[in-house]
């Protein structure tokens, strides 16, 4: 990301609750009250801009507990790096979120 | 606590919303993403129904989240360069020209209601006359006197009916009066809708006046209606698409005889009977009333004529425009080669087409306006749809020759990519301009920034061979 400090207030959010170990959409919506159309294109965002990476979890995990498999986020080092300087322009951010999850 | 054996409502529901959005997805990514998003739906039922919190708000929030979906997927497609550069071919295409000028036309039957005007005008065929007088000798057009018509409805062999009106001066926001003979309507040939028509003493109105008087009131036939100070008992109401003298409201005033006044006459001839010959007995029962002063004076308006009025003044609109193209346009002749068939084709078709809908969205628009029966009297009727055409037929004539200049000349797609060459204030007497290019690679267009006045070319195509094909981005 070329320039990290204008990530806005939302996605900073959603890059804080995946820090904080929310690894999927619909968590992520819980954590942070917002809507489904919100969340999924600033993942994909934040995944093109190589903030977050993506991962499928094993196929054979998912087969053996009967279920789909899921796709799960996580953040970059690079995203910690966007993180820390986002926290640092807004910051009520770290409060925002809790880190029950971690 | 075991799952349930079947998928409730809810996460079906889900699932068909997201199977729907995934038609946004670029097909690369599709079936990742729905795999991703049905994954979610999946979890996210399961979770709650162990944690016993399955409940109809649940339900409801998870088909409210999943209608997310639709806009993940059109943010995919709007981040997918494949699918801008398809809708950029798209809008260069030749084909999107004709699609977008179907589109206005489609527009335009819609907001006009299905072109009642211009279907009017295609249907046009009746035999119908109307009958007044032009003096030879200068001036405004004029009515015959009244004794007149009922004299012509007697003695006259070439006349099957015939009936007098008058036309009562216009009032702004008021309906037009029209004072009738019975037999008008028998002329014209209308049938009421509502009601019967009456012999002598009360009014007919159109249906436009039948809306804005009596609120379009069934029962209105009987009732009294006050009109033009004096107060008339109803007598019919007149079918919804009719109209003859004017599209404004109109309410007829049936009188046994008009005895005041100039009037206008309503003829419809026996077949086969020419105007000549109805001019000449016309003009002798005239003298025979001792009206001495007819000849070569009565003016005659068939009701077709009139319809079909506005495709005239369409005609001479678009000669207009075309004989004042070529002091705007250079044209050469060299363009219309036999190799250039396939552009001078297309450029007639675009042409003919946004014409085509010129006319008839010029023709709706001015639809209440461009009734020009007896034109004459009110010279604010017909040169509003003559100048409505004539600015419409000369900017669908600039158009079409700018957009055929701005196109391959190969492939007849719009040219892009335009590079800027040079610099008219740096550089005297060199070349600057702005270059484009097909995108299919079929060659570059020249265009100066300066036409200088010994160069007769003010633009210049080169075309370029198939190997220069490969470059280009949608060359392939």
């Amino acid at each position: 990301m070329s320039d990290s400090a204008k990530l806005s207030h939302t996605a900073a959010l959603i890059l804080q609750t995946v820090e904080n170990g929310c690894s999927y959409g619909f968590d992520i919506m819980d954590e942070t009250g917002l809507p489904s159309g919100t969340v999924y294109p600033a993942l994909r965002r934040m995944e093109s801009d190589g903030l977050i990476a993506s991962q499928w979890e094993p196929e054979k995990k998912a087969q053996a507990e009967q279920r789909p498999v899921r796709k799960y986020y996580r953040v970059t080092r690079e995203g910690l790096h966007v993180l820390e300087q986002s926290q640092k322009r807004y910051p009520l951010l770290a409060k925002l979120t809790s880190k029950s999850r971690r | 606590m075991p799952s349930p054996a079947r998928r409730p409502l809810a996460v079906v529901l889900s699932d068909w919303i997201v199977a729907v959005a995934a038609l946004l997805t670029p097909k690369a990514q599709r079936s990742d993403w729905k795999r991703e998003w049905r994954a979610e739906i999946w979890h996210r039922w399961q979770f709650l129904w162990h944690a016993r919190m399955w409940s109809r708000h649940e339900k409801l929030a998870l088909v409210r989240g999943t209608l997310g979906a639709f806009q993940d997927a059109a943010w995919l497609l709007k981040s997918h360069e494949a699918f801008w550069q398809d809708v950029r071919e798209w809008a260069r295409s030749p084909f999107t020209c004709f699609g977008a000028l179907g589109v206005l036309l489609l527009v335009t039957t819609m907001l006009s209601g299905g072109l009642p005007a211009t279907r009017e005008l295609l249907s046009a065929r009746s035999n119908l006359l109307f009958i007044w007088i032009h003096p030879s000798g200068g001036g405004h057009d004029k009515g015959l006197p009244p004794d007149l018509v009922p004299a012509w409805e007697r003695y006259s062999r070439q006349v099957a009916k015939v009936a007098a009106f008058q036309i009562g001066r216009a009032v702004a926001d008021q309906p037009l009066l029209v004072t009738v003979q019975p037999e008008f309507f028998d002329v014209i040939g209308v049938k009421p809708a509502l009601g019967t028509l009456p012999r002598q003493g009360a009014v007919v109105l159109d249906d436009r006046a039948w809306r804005s008087l009596t609120h379009a009131n069934p029962a209105a036939a009987g009732s009294s209606l006050k009109v033009g100070g004096d107060s008339h008992k109803i007598a019919a109401v007149l079918p919804p698409n009719f109209w003859i003298l004017s599209r404004q409201p109109t309410v007829y005033v049936v009188q046994r005889e008009i005895t005041k006044g100039l009037v206008f006459a309503v003829a419809r001839p026996k077949p086969g009977v020419t105007q000549r010959q109805l001019d000449k007995e016309l003009v002798r029962i005239a003298q025979e009333v001792c009206y001495y002063f007819l000849d070569s004076q009565l003016r005659y308006a068939a009701w077709t004529n009139v319809l079909l009025t506005p495709l005239r003044l369409f005609g001479i609109a678009v000669a207009l425009a075309g004989l004042m193209a070529p002091l705007v346009f250079r044209f050469r002749l060299r363009a219309f080669r036999l190799a250039a068939t396939r552009r001078t084709l297309f450029f007639i078709a675009k042409a003919t087409l946004a014409l085509a809908w010129v006319f008839a969205a010029c023709l709706e628009l001015s639809r209440s306006e461009s009734a020009i029966l007896l034109g004459s009297k009110d010279p604010g009727d017909g040169p509003f749809l003559v100048w409505l055409y004539i600015l419409g037929a000369m900017g669908v004539l600039f158009w079409a020759v700018a957009d055929q200049r701005a196109r391959c000349r190969v492939c007849l797609r719009l040219l892009a990519f335009p590079v800027r060459v040079g610099c008219p204030g740096c550089l005297l007497l060199d070349w600057s301009g702005t270059e484009l290019f097909c995108s299919e690679g079929h060659g570059i267009l020249h265009v100066p920034h300066m036409a200088p006045s010994w160069d007769e070319e003010d633009e210049r195509w080169i075309s370029l061979d198939e190997s220069w094909q490969g470059l280009f981005a949608s060359g392939k």
